[in-house]
C-alpha cells in the first residue's frame, strides 16, 4: 500500500467489517422488500379478478389472448390468471386449499370432474342465478353442449361450472401394431372379447419389447372405465333430485332430458359388487397372460413417449392425446381411436373441467363475466387453438382441428356422448381424495395376483371407501 | 482439549487504558467490555437461527401438538375433539401398516446406508491415489444434492417392467423382467435401493472426516501388536470411529424416520400400503383429505418416536462409544 493511504485501509478491524455486512444486509433486505413480501407480484393488491389454472406459465401466457379479448369487452375488469405447477388434479386442488387457507385465494379456479363436488360442497359459488339471469346469452352455448357434461357439473340441483373441455375414455390403438398382428379397425360396438383378442392377436405378432395393453393406476382411465363397461362402479351411483330450471330451459328438447338430474352423488362404497369382481378378474387375466401390465400408481407421461415409439398396442385416453402423439412424430394414421370396447353396456367414462366462482370471490359479478366469456366459441377457439383436449363444444371438434395430426376417426371423440348418452364422469364425491386412494392403493394388488388376493383386495377396497365415504360427510 | 483461546491479560486494552488508570484495572475493565460486546455479537449471529427456528419450528410444533385436539379442514372453524384424533389414528389399519413400513425401512435403510458407507469410506481412505480420493468423495456425495422428487422421477424410467433400463440389462443376463414398482416386495426394494443411494454420501463424507482423525500411530501400533486386515478395522478402526458412528447413525435413522419423497414420487405408497410410510399419511391426511387435526396427531406420534429413538442411541452410546 503506498504512503497516500497512510496504511488506513490495513486498519479495517473486524467489528467494522461486520458492522458494514450487517447494514448490507438491511440495506439489501430493504431494497427487495417488495420481492419478499411479494407485493411486486402483479395483480396482488389491486382489484384484478385472479384466477387460478393448473399448468404452468407458458398456459397462462397462453391465455394472453383471451385475456385480451376480454379486456375488450369489458375494460373495467382487470384479469390476471395464476398458473400453478401440479403432478395431476389432486395436487392441484391440494395447492388451491393451501392459497385458501393462507388467505389468498383466487376468485375463479379451474376445477376438473376430480374436485368438482369438493368445491360445490365447500368453496364455490352457484351459477345457477347468473345462467337464469343471462338465459338469452347462454342458450346458444347450452346448445352447442352435451348435457352430459352439464350434468358432471351439476351439484344437489345447482349447477356450479360451465364445462370447457372434456375427454371420455375411449380406446387408442397403435394401427402399425394392429397392422404387424393382422387386424382391421375395431367395429364401433366391439367386446371386450374381441378386445382380448385383438391383445393376444398383437402378443403373437410381437414378443418382446411391446406390451398389447398398457394403462395405468388412477381414477380416469383406469379400471373404471371397465367398470362402466360392466354396467357397475366401485362406488353406489346415484343421483339428486332438482335441476328441472336447467334442463326444461336450455334441453327441453333434448332426446336425454329424461336422463338429467341435479347432479350425481357417491354415497356408498360398491367394491363388493359381483360385477366389480367381475371386471377385476377380467384385467386380472390380461395381465396374467401377458397381454396388459400390471398398473403402475400415478400418472401416464411416459406412455405418449411409448405409444409413439410403437411399444404399445393399446391404451385408453381422451382427445387430450393428439397432440401429444403428432408432436412425439406419430403421423396422423399412425395411430386411431374407437370407443371403449362394450361389456354390458358401452357407457363411457368421462372428466370434464370449468371455471368454478369461489365463495370469497371479491367480485362475483366479474367473474361470471370471465366465465360467461370463456364459454364463448371466440374464446373456446383463442384458448383451444389445438387437440390438447376436446371442446365441450360440439362445433370445435372438428376437421380443421384435427387436419394434419389426425386420427382418422377424430369423431369418435364427440359422438362418444352422442351415441352413449348415460356415460358419466368420474366417480368424484366430495370425498375424492380419500377415495381414489382407496381406489388406487388397492387395484394393483387385485389385478397381481391370484384369486384369493383379488378377493382380498376388494374386500380392502371395501373397507377403505367406507372409511373414505365417512370422512368429512 | 480446549479449543478457547484466551488473550494474555493485558493486550486486551488496546494500550489506551495504561494512560488514565492502574494497567490491572483497565485491564479487568477493557476485557469485560469486550465480553459484553462478544456476547452481543453473539446474539447478532444467533438471531436468525433463534428467529428461524422459532418462526418455522418451535411454533409449528406448538401449533401442530394443539391442532391434534381438533378437528379442522382448513374452511370452516376448528372444533375441540379432545383425544379423538388420536384414538382414530391408532386405530385406521393404514397409519399402523405405514408406521410398521416406517420402522422397517429404517432398520433396512439405515443399516445399509451405514454400512456401504463405511466401507466405501475405509476403501477410499486406505487403497486410492489422492486424486481418486476426491473423485470418489464428490461422485458419492452428489446424489444427495439432487432432488429426491427428480431422482425419483428418473427411477421410475429405469426400474419401469416393461422398458425399464434395469430389467434391460437383466435380460441380457437371461434374467426374465422383475415387477419392481408394481410387487409390494420390489416396489419397497426400489424405495430402499433409491433412498440409500441417494443419502449414502453424507454419511460416507462423516466416515471419511473420522477415519481422518484417527491418529496414524494407534494404526501402527496396532500393527506391532500384530493386528492387519480386518482385525486392524475391527479392534481400531470401528472403536475409534464410535463416535462418528454415533452422529452418523442418529442422523440417518431421523433422516430414514421421515422419508417421503421417494416413496410418494416411486409408488404413492402402492401397491396396496406396500410402501405407504408415517409422512406419506401425514401428507395425504392434511392435505388431501384436510384433515389436519389427525395429520398432526400422527405428527406427533412420530415425533415421539423419533425422540425416544434418539434418547435410546444417547443412552446407548454410553456403552458403545469411545472417546480418544
Amino acid at each position: 500500500m503506498t504512503g497516500a493511504t497512510n496504511g488506513h485501509l490495513r486498519e479495517i478491524t473486524r467489528r467494522t467489517a461486520l458492522g458494514a455486512l450487517g447494514a448490507g444486509i438491511i440495506g439489501a433486505t430493504v431494497a427487495s422488500w417488495p420481492r419478499l413480501s411479494g407485493t411486486d407480484i402483479p395483480g396482488r393488491g389491486d382489484n384484478s379478478l385472479s384466477i387460478a389454472i393448473m399448468g404452468t406459465a407458458a398456459d397462462a401466457a397462453a391465455r394472453q389472448r383471451a385475456i385480451d379479448a376480454f379486456t375488450r369487452l369489458h375494460p373495467e375488469i382487470k384479469v390476471k390468471v395464476q398458473a400453478i405447477q401440479a403432478v395431476d388434479w389432486k395436487d392441484f386442488f391440494t395447492k388451491i386449499l393451501t392459497m385458501v387457507a393462507a388467505g389468498t385465494p383466487p376468485d375463479v379456479v379451474y376445477v376438473a370432474t376430480e374436485g368438482a363436488q369438493l368445491f360445490a360442497e365447500k368453496l364455490a359459488h352457484p351459477l345457477d342465478e347468473y345462467v337464469r339471469r343471462d338465459a338469452a346469452d347462454m342458450a346458444e352455448f347450452f346448445d352447442d353442449v352435451h348435457p352430459s357434461l352439464v350434468e358432471a357439473f351439476m351439484y344437489k340441483g345447482s349447477l356450479y361450472q360451465l364445462p370447457m373441455d372434456w375427454n371420455a375414455a375411449n380406446m387408442y390403438y397403435n394401427t402399425t401394431a394392429f397392422a404387424q398382428a393382422g387386424l382391421e379397425r375395431p367395429a364401433d360396438d366391439w367386446t371386450h372379447v374381441d378386445f382380448r383378442n385383438s391383445l393376444a392377436a398383437m402378443r403373437k405378432a410381437r414378443t418382446s419389447d411391446f406390451t398389447p395393453y398398457y394403462w395405468t393406476n388412477r381414477l380416469f382411465g383406469g379400471v373404471v372405465p371397465w367398470l362402466y363397461a360392466n354396467d357397475t362402479s366401485f362406488l353406489k351411483e346415484t343421483r339428486s333430485a332438482g335441476g328441472e330450471w336447467l334442463w326444461d330451459g336450455f334441453y327441453a328438447n333434448d332426446p336425454s332430458r329424461g336422463l338429467r338430474s341435479g347432479g350425481y352423488q357417491w354415497l356408498e362404497p360398491n367394491a363388493n359388487d359381483d360385477r366389480v369382481f367381475e371386471s377385476f378378474d377380467y384385467l386380472r387375466g390380461l395381465v396374467k397372460d401377458g397381454l396388459g401390465v400390471r398398473p403402475e400408481e400415478g400418472g401416464g407421461s411416459s406412455l405418449v413417449g411409448l405409444f409413439a415409439s410403437n411399444r404399445i398396442g393399446t391404451t385408453p385416453a381422451g382427445g387430450y392425446w393428439v397432440q401429444g402423439l403428432h408432436e412425439a412424430g406419430m403421423g396422423e394414421s399412425d395411430f386411431d381411436v374407437q370407443f371403449f370396447p362394450r361389456w354390458k353396456t358401452q357407457r363411457h367414462q368421462f372428466g370434464t373441467a370449468g371455471y368454478a366462482i369461489m365463495k370469497t370471490a371479491k367480485d362475483k359479478d366479474a367473474a361470471w363475466e370471465w366465465i360467461k366469456f370463456s364459454s364463448s366459441r371466440e374464446a373456446m377457439e383463442l384458448i383451444f387453438p389445438n387437440p390438447i383436449t376436446t371442446p365441450a363444444r360440439r362445433s370445435m371438434v372438428n376437421e380443421q382441428l384435427y387436419a394434419g395430426k389426425g386420427p382418422a376417426h377424430w369423431k369418435v371423440f364427440y359422438d362418444t356422448l352422442d351415441r352413449f348418452p348415460t356415460s358419466g364422469p368420474i366417480p368424484a364425491p366430495p370425498q375424492q381424495a380419500a377415495v381414489e386412494t382407496a381406489l388406487m392403493k388397492n387395484v394393483s394388488l387385485a389385478v397381481s395376483g391370484d384369486e384369493r388376493q383379488l378377493k382380498q383386495a376388494l374386500a380392502s377396497m371395501q373397507r377403505d371407501l367406507e372409511l373414505a365415504l365417512r370422512r368429512q360427510s | 482439549m480446549s479449543t478457547t483461546t484466551r488473550r494474555p491479560a493485558g493486550q486486551s486494552g488496546k494500550g489506551a487504558a495504561g494512560k488514565a488508570m492502574p494497567a490491572a484495572t483497565a485491564g479487568r475493565n477493557a476485557t469485560a467490555k469486550s465480553r459484553q460486546g462478544q456476547r452481543w455479537l453473539a446474539w447478532i449471529f444467533l438471531a436468525p437461527t433463534i428467529l428461524g427456528m422459532g418462526l418455522f419450528t418451535l411454533i409449528p410444533i406448538v401449533a401442530s401438538v394443539v391442532l391434534a385436539f381438533f378437528r379442522w379442514d382448513i374452511i370452516s372453524a376448528p372444533t375441540f375433539v379432545g383425544f379423538d384424533n388420536f384414538s382414530e389414528v391408532v386405530q385406521d389399519p393404514t397409519v399402523r401398516v405405514s408406521f410398521l413400513n416406517t420402522i422397517l425401512f429404517v432398520v433396512v435403510a439405515v443399516a445399509l446406508q451405514l454400512g456401504l458407507a463405511l466401507a466405501l469410506a475405509i476403501m477410499v481412505q486406505e487403497k486410492m491415489p489422492s486424486w481418486l480420493r476426491v473423485f470418489f468423495r464428490s461422485a458419492f456425495f452428489f446424489p444427495l444434492i439432487l432432488s429426491a422428487a427428480s431422482v425419483s422421477i428418473f427411477m421410475r424410467y429405469l426400474f419401469n417392467e416393461q422398458f425399464g433400463v434395469v430389467n434391460w440389462f437383466l435380460s441380457l443376463v437371461g434374467i426374465p423382467a422383475v415387477p419392481w414398482l408394481t410387487t409390494p416386495g420390489g416396489s419397497a426394494a426400489v424405495v430402499i435401493l433409491v433412498y440409500v443411494w441417494q443419502n449414502f454420501g453424507f454419511s460416507f463424507l462423516l466416515f471419511i472426516g473420522g477415519l481422518a482423525s484417527i491418529p496414524v500411530e494407534t494404526y501402527e501400533a496396532a500393527a506391532i501388536d500384530g493386528a492387519t486386515g480386518w482385525r486392524k478395522h475391527l479392534h481400531v478402526t470401528l472403536p475409534l470411529l464410535s463416535p462418528t458412528t454415533l452422529v452418523a447413525s442418529v442422523m440417518a435413522i431421523i433422516s430414514a424416520l421421515q422419508v417421503f419423497d421417494q416413496p410418494y414420487v416411486l409408488t404413492r405408497g402402492g401397491p396396496g400400503d406396500s410402501t405407504r410410510t408415517a409422512v406419506m399419511v401425514i401428507f395425504e391426511s392434511a392435505f388431501q383429505r384436510l384433515e389436519f387435526g389427525q395429520a398432526s396427531a400422527i405428527g406427533v406420534l412420530l415425533t415421539l418416536i423419533i425422540m425416544a429413538i434418539t434418547a435410546a442411541q444417547f443412552r446407548l452410546s454410553k456403552r458403545f462409544v469411545f472417546y480418544q
